[in-house]
């Protein structure tokens, strides 16, 4: 069976031929946002300055052309809630998307960029302890149980059966 | 008669903790459909003029999986998946992805209950012939500057997709406990005949075929051939056109799969 790849074609070939990508070496990005308050009036001589840090993700979003995906769609998914997005919104002229996740919701956050047929989702994991996206990693405990009745089960069958035979 | 009370014991506990893990799991029902978009329900011009309306989209889809990953599939990585837990849909089934109004919803293929809950984030499946015919046969007519051709184009050749997450308006594969959730196995034909919609130099249409190819090789106005057929009926560049183009058919939504072919 001859193996293919979509991203091995060429460019021609895929999506539309511009698949959407993320570069996701900037959407993990931490980002310092500093938020400079300019106060007074014209007249005034005096400035105050205050700022605010926080953890951000700026996201790029282009065609695999380079051409950046303008006005896109953004839906964003917190690791609290898979199917309601968390965020929406548009990507700016240059395919520029910030946002500022929920500290209180560590995890892996899902974005999804898309436009006119394009698109892609990927996953940023953040914060400490990050939780998985999707369920069943492991065992549950449920399951646990069931292998461990079934591992009395056979222990204690077979002491029985060697201890029947003995006697 | 003592050991035979502890055996007894033993295997009630068993059977107890048993039904217990049984009981305790989280299930729901989990739908699978397969669409081929407007292009196939409401038809669409080629990107060469071609004004193409389809009668009939029959896809065979076998093998139907859906899984949960962790992390996410990769589909651009062409790497096998690994689930934490997987659902199979199984088949054959075959379904006409034009059937119903130009406004209908995706085809219905089948539904699991009792699917483990979670989030369904990755989707396979393969199509190929069975006793019902071969795994996709696209029938219709395309129409350009007065002259109708009648077309049955059967593509006899096997193809597999391994897919990531499905993109789209809506999130699809979150599964809840006693809750229902579906997932879409989604066909691009515009891949094949391109989308006068789009710009002559877009990447798609230039990796599309067209109709006049086909519409060249016609009996007359009327078009029935197999895939192998065209083998020896197109030139040899618009049949490798076709040949690389037919395997990029299946998505998730928008989103991207893996094929072998």
């Amino acid at each position: 069976m001859g193996q293919q790849e979509v991203g091995n074609q060429p460019r021609a070939l895929k999506d539309r031929g511009r698949h959407a990508s993320l570069i996701s070496s900037t959407a993990a990005l931490l980002a310092l946002v500093l938020v400079l308050a300019l106060g007074g009036t014209a007249a005034a001589h005096g400035a105050n300055i205050s700022y605010t840090s926080t953890v951000g993700v700026a996201l790029a979003a282009a065609y695999d052309s380079g051409e950046p995906m303008a006005e896109a769609q953004v839906m964003i998914y917190a690791p609290n809630d898979l199917s309601t997005p968390w965020q929406t919104g548009t990507t700016d002229e240059n395919g520029h998307y910030f946002f500022t996740p929920d500290p209180e919701l560590p995890g892996t956050w899902d974005v999804q960029v898309r436009q006119a047929g394009h698109g892609q989702i990927i996953h940023i994991p953040l914060g400490e302890g990050a939780m998985p996206t999707s369920g069943g990693g492991g065992f549950s405990t449920m399951q646990i149980i069931l292998m461990s009745a079934c591992v009395i089960w056979g222990l204690a069958g077979t002491a029985l059966y060697f201890s029947g035979r003995k006697s | 008669m003592k050991k035979q009370r502890i055996w007894i014991v033993l295997s009630l506990l068993t059977l107890a903790l048993l039904l217990a893990a049984c009981a305790g799991q989280e299930t729901g029902t989990l739908t699978f459909q397969a669409n081929g978009e407007d292009f196939v329900r409401q038809g669409f011009e080629t990107k060469d003029g071609w004004q193409v309306t389809f009668d009939q989209v029959l896809v065979t889809l076998d093998n139907v999986t859906a899984y949960q990953t962790d992390p996410p599939y990769d589909p651009l990585s062409g790497e096998a998946i690994e689930a934490q837990s997987e659902v199979a849909l199984g088949g054959p089934y075959t379904v006409d992805l034009a059937q119903g109004g130009a406004d209908a919803e995706p085809v219905l293929v089948g539904e699991v209950a009792g699917a483990p809950a979670g989030h369904y984030n990755a989707l396979s499946w393969t199509m190929a012939p069975d006793a019902s015919g071969d795994p996709l046969v696209m029938s219709g007519s395309a129409e350009k500057d007065g002259r109708v051709v009648h077309f049955t184009i059967d593509v006899d050749k096997d193809f597999a997709f391994t897919c990531g997450e499905y993109v789209g308006d809506m999130r699809k594969g979150v599964l809840a406990k006693d809750g229902s959730s579906d997932l879409e196995m989604t066909f691009h034909f515009d891949h094949i005949f391109g989308d006068a919609g789009m710009p002559a130099n877009d990447d798609l249409n230039l990796g599309a075929l067209g109709f006049d190819p086909f519409a060249a090789v016609a009996q007359g106005d009327v078009l029935n051939v197999t895939l192998s057929e065209l083998q020896d009926a197109l030139p040899a560049e618009d049949f490798q056109k076709l040949v690389d183009v037919l395997p990029t058919l299946g998505h998730v939504g928008e989103g991207h799969c893996h094929y072998a072919s």
